[in-house]
C-alpha cells in the first residue's frame, strides 16, 4: 500500500464522529471504575478487567509445560569425536526406551505448592512416530497425586497432553519450522548429547556402573539448552562396548527456590514400535481448557519484539534475564498481581475461560524466549541487557545478535530495530557498561 | 508502596480523568473501531491511569504520559483479541446502513488500527497526533517536548513502519 493511501485511510479515521453510545460505554466506564476504588481497599488489573482474581495453580503448570515443549532444538555442530560418535550411533536406532525419574525441590513463587514433587515414568520414541511419554508421581506438600501422558507427534503436527487425575486434556499444534525441527531431533537423549556436543564439556573417564564398564561426559555450560536452565550438571555414561547411553544424570539448579534431579536408565534399544502406541486416547468424559486447541507461536525477530512490548505493557519492564525462571516468574505475576489465590471457588467454565485467556495471554513471552534460546542453539551472539536497559534508553542495546560477517541486528530500548556492523555495536555496548 | 494516602490519590485520580476522558474515548475510539474492544481498551487504560496515578500529579510531562498509557492499553487490547480469535470483527458494521459497502474499506481501516497497535509508542504516538487528532507538528513538539523536526521525522518514520506491517499482515492473510 502506498504511503498517500495510507495517510488517507488515517485522516479518515481521525475525523470520524464519535458515535453518542461510544460515549455512554465510556462514562459508564468511568463511573463504575470510580466506584470500584472508592468501595475497595485494592484494586488489581486482574480483579477489575479479568473480572475475578484467582488463578488455578494447573494453569500455571500448564504454561510450564507449554513454555518447555516450544524450546525449539537445535541444529549445530560438535567437533568431539567419541560423544559424536555416541551421537552417529543412536542416529541409527529407530526405536527405543527408557526410564525416567525426577525430582523437583522448592517452588516457583512464594504461593505455589512447594517441598519436593518425585515424578516417575517411561518414555517411548520412535524415529517414525514420534515420542509418547508417561509420569506419575506425588506432587509437593499437598500430597497430591500426578498422573500425565504426553504425545509429541511430528506428524500430525500437535502435542497432546493428557491428566487422567484432572480428566483434563490439552492439545498444541506446531507450526512447520518446530516441526522441522522436531522431526529431526524430538526430545530425547539423542538431543540431550547433542546439546552437550555443542557445549564445553569434559571427559570424566570410565568406571563400572551396574556391571557394564561405562565412559563419563560432563557439561555445566550454561549455554546447555539455549542457557534457560540456570546453573546445571549433565553427565552422560555410555557403555564402551555398544556406544550408547546408560545412564544420564542432570541435576539443575533453576533459581535459589528451585533445583531439579533427574536420572535416565534402563534404556531399551531397537525396539519393534506400532503405530497404535502412539495414538492418544482422550475418554468422552476429559474436558479441555483450551477447546479451540492451542497454536505455538513462532520465533522471531516481530514476536520477539512483541515479547518485549507485553512485558513492558504489563510490569513496566522488561524481564531481566531470558530464562525459563524469570520468564515464567514474570509470567504468573503478571496473572496473580494480588496475593490472594483461591484455586476452589471458580466454576469449571469460569476456569476453562481463564485458562485459556492465560495462555494466549502468554505466547508473546514464549515466542520470546523460544527466539532467544533459538539464536543461542544457531551460536549467533546474543547478549540481552534487559537487567539495565529500560525502555527510555533509546540509544541503549536491549539485545543483539549476529545476522553475517561482522554484521549484527540490534533491539534497541525502546524497540527500534537497526542492523549495525561490529565497531558500532562495541560503542553502544561501551555506553551499556559505563 | 504508594506514598500518598488513598483519598489523595482519588482526588487526583479524579482530576486526570476529568481532563482526559473526552481524549481517551476520542482516540480509543479511533483506535479501536470496535465497541467490545473499545470497552476493553478503556477498562485498561483506567487500571493504568490508577496504577500510575503518582506519576501523573503535578508532571508538566503528563499529556505525555497519558498518550502511552492510552497507545499501551490499545496495544494490550488488540493483542488479546488477535490472540483470541484471530479474526478481524465486523461487529461494528453489523447494525448500520449499507454495510456490504463498507466492508471492504473496513477490512482496510481495521488493517491499519491493528498495524498501529504493534507500532512502537513513539510511531504510535506521532500517528495519534497526527492523523488522529490531527494536530499540527508545532503542537504535537510543544506536547512530546522535542523539536518540529524530531516529531516530522517521528511521524515519517511511522508511516514507513505501518507500510511494511500491513505488507507483513496482508501476507499473513493469504
Amino acid at each position: 500500500m502506498e504511503n498517500n493511501r495510507i495517510e488517507m485511510l488515517l485522516k479518515k479515521i481521525g475525523s470520524e464522529q464519535i458515535p453518542s453510545d461510544i460515549e455512554k460505554i465510556a462514562e459508564r466506564e468511568f463511573s463504575k471504575f470510580s466506584d470500584k476504588l472508592k468501595d475497595q481497599k485494592h484494586i488489581s488489573f486482574k480483579e477489575y478487567f479479568m473480572k475475578t482474581k484467582l488463578i488455578k495453580i494447573s494453569v500455571a503448570a500448564a504454561i510450564i509445560l507449554i513454555v518447555l515443549a516450544g524450546i525449539p532444538f537445535f541444529k549445530g555442530s560438535g567437533p568431539s569425536i567419541t560423544l559424536a560418535g555416541v551421537y552417529e550411533k543412536m542416529q541409527l536406532v529407530d526405536a527405543f526406551m527408557y526410564k525416567m525419574k525426577m525430582v523437583m525441590t522448592g517452588n516457583m513463587q512464594p504461593s505455589m505448592p512447594s517441598g519436593t514433587t518425585n515424578m516417575e515414568g517411561t518414555i517411548l520414541i520412535s524415529n517414525e512416530y514420534g515420542m509418547k511419554m508417561e509420569m506419575e508421581g506425588i506432587k509437593g506438600d499437598s500430597n497430591q497425586k500426578m498422573h500425565q501422558q504426553m504425545y509429541i507427534l511430528p506428524q500430525g503436527k500437535k502435542m497432546y497432553s493428557i491428566m487422567p487425575e484432572q480428566k483434563q486434556y490439552m492439545i498444541m499444534e506446531f507450526d512447520e519450522t518446530l516441526v522441522e525441527r522436531m522431526k529431526k531431533q524430538s526430545n530425547d537423549p539423542r538431543d540431550m548429547i547433542k546439546q552437550v556436543l555443542n557445549c564445553k564439556y569434559t571427559d570424566l573417564g570410565r568406571k563400572v556402573l551396574n556391571e557394564v564398564e561405562v565412559e563419563g561426559f560432563q557439561t555445566t555450560d550454561p549455554a546447555f539448552m539455549g542457557g534457560a536452565m540456570g546453573d546445571l550438571k549433565v553427565v552422560i555414561w555410555v557403555d564402551v562396548k555398544s556406544w550408547l547411553p546408560v545412564c544420564v544424570e542432570m541435576s539443575i539448579k533453576m533459581s535459589e527456590q528451585m533445583q531439579m534431579e533427574g536420572v535416565l536408565e534402563d534404556f531399551i534399544w531397537n525396539l519393534q514400535v506400532d503405530a497404535s502406541e502412539f495414538e492418544p486416547v482422550i475418554p468422552q468424559d476429559y474436558t479441555t481448557p483450551l477447546p479451540g486447541g492451542y497454536k505455538m507461536p513462532s520465533f522471531n525477530e516481530e514476536t520477539a519484539i512483541e515479547g518485549l512490548r507485553f512485558s513492558l505493557d504489563n510490569t513496566s519492564k522488561y524481564p531481566e534475564k531470558l530464562d525459563i525462571m524469570t520468564m515464567m516468574k514474570d509470567a504468573v505475576d503478571i496473572f496473580r498481581q494480588t496475593e490472594d489465590i483461591d484455586v476452589n471457588n471458580l466454576s469449571q467454565e469460569a476456569q476453562e475461560a481463564l485458562s485459556q485467556k492465560m495462555i494466549e495471554t502468554m505466547r508473546p513471552m514464549q515466542s520470546l524466549m523460544g527466539f532467544y534460546m533459538m539464536l543461542v542453539g544457531e551460536k549467533k551472539e546474543p547478549a540481552y541487557y534487559g537487567d539495565v536497559v529500560g525502555p527510555n534508553d533509546i540509544d541503549k542495546v536491549l539485545l543483539r545478535w549476529k545476522t553475517g560477517d561482522n554484521e549484527y541486528r540490534v533491539i534497541y530500548g525502546d524497540l527500534s530495530v537497526e542492523t549495525v556492523d561490529g565497531s558500532v555495536l562495541a560503542e553502544l555496548e561501551r555506553q551499556i557498561q559505563q | 508502596m504508594r506514598k500518598m494516602d488513598k483519598s489523595r490519590l482519588l482526588e487526583i485520580f479524579d482530576r486526570v480523568k476529568s481532563q482526559y476522558s473526552g481524549f481517551l474515548t476520542a482516540v480509543l475510539w479511533k483506535l479501536t473501531g470496535e465497541r467490545e474492544l473499545f470497552e476493553e481498551a478503556l477498562q485498561i487504560g483506567l487500571m493504568k491511569i490508577w496504577q500510575n496515578v503518582e506519576k501523573l500529579h503535578n508532571n508538566e510531562k503528563a499529556a505525555a504520559y497519558i498518550y502511552r498509557i492510552a497507545l499501551s492499553a490499545n496495544s494490550q487490547a488488540w493483542r488479546q483479541r488477535i490472540g483470541r480469535n484471530g479474526q478481524i470483527s465486523l461487529e461494528r458494521f453489523q447494525n448500520e446502513p449499507a454495510a456490504e459497502h463498507k466492508i471492504q474499506d473496513s477490512d482496510t481501516t481495521e488493517k491499519i488500527r491493528r498495524a498501529i497497535a504493534k507500532l512502537p509508542a513513539k510511531q504510535g504516538r506521532a500517528i495519534v497526533m497526527r492523523y488522529l487528532e490531527q494536530r499540527d507538528y508545532s503542537d504535537i513538539a510543544r506536547t512530546l517536548f522535542c523539536s518540529e523536526e524530531t516529531a516530522r521525522s517521528n511521524v515519517s518514520k511511522a508511516i514507513a513502519a505501518l507500510k511494511k506491517k500491513l505488507g507483513s499482515l496482508s501476507e499473513q492473510e493469504h
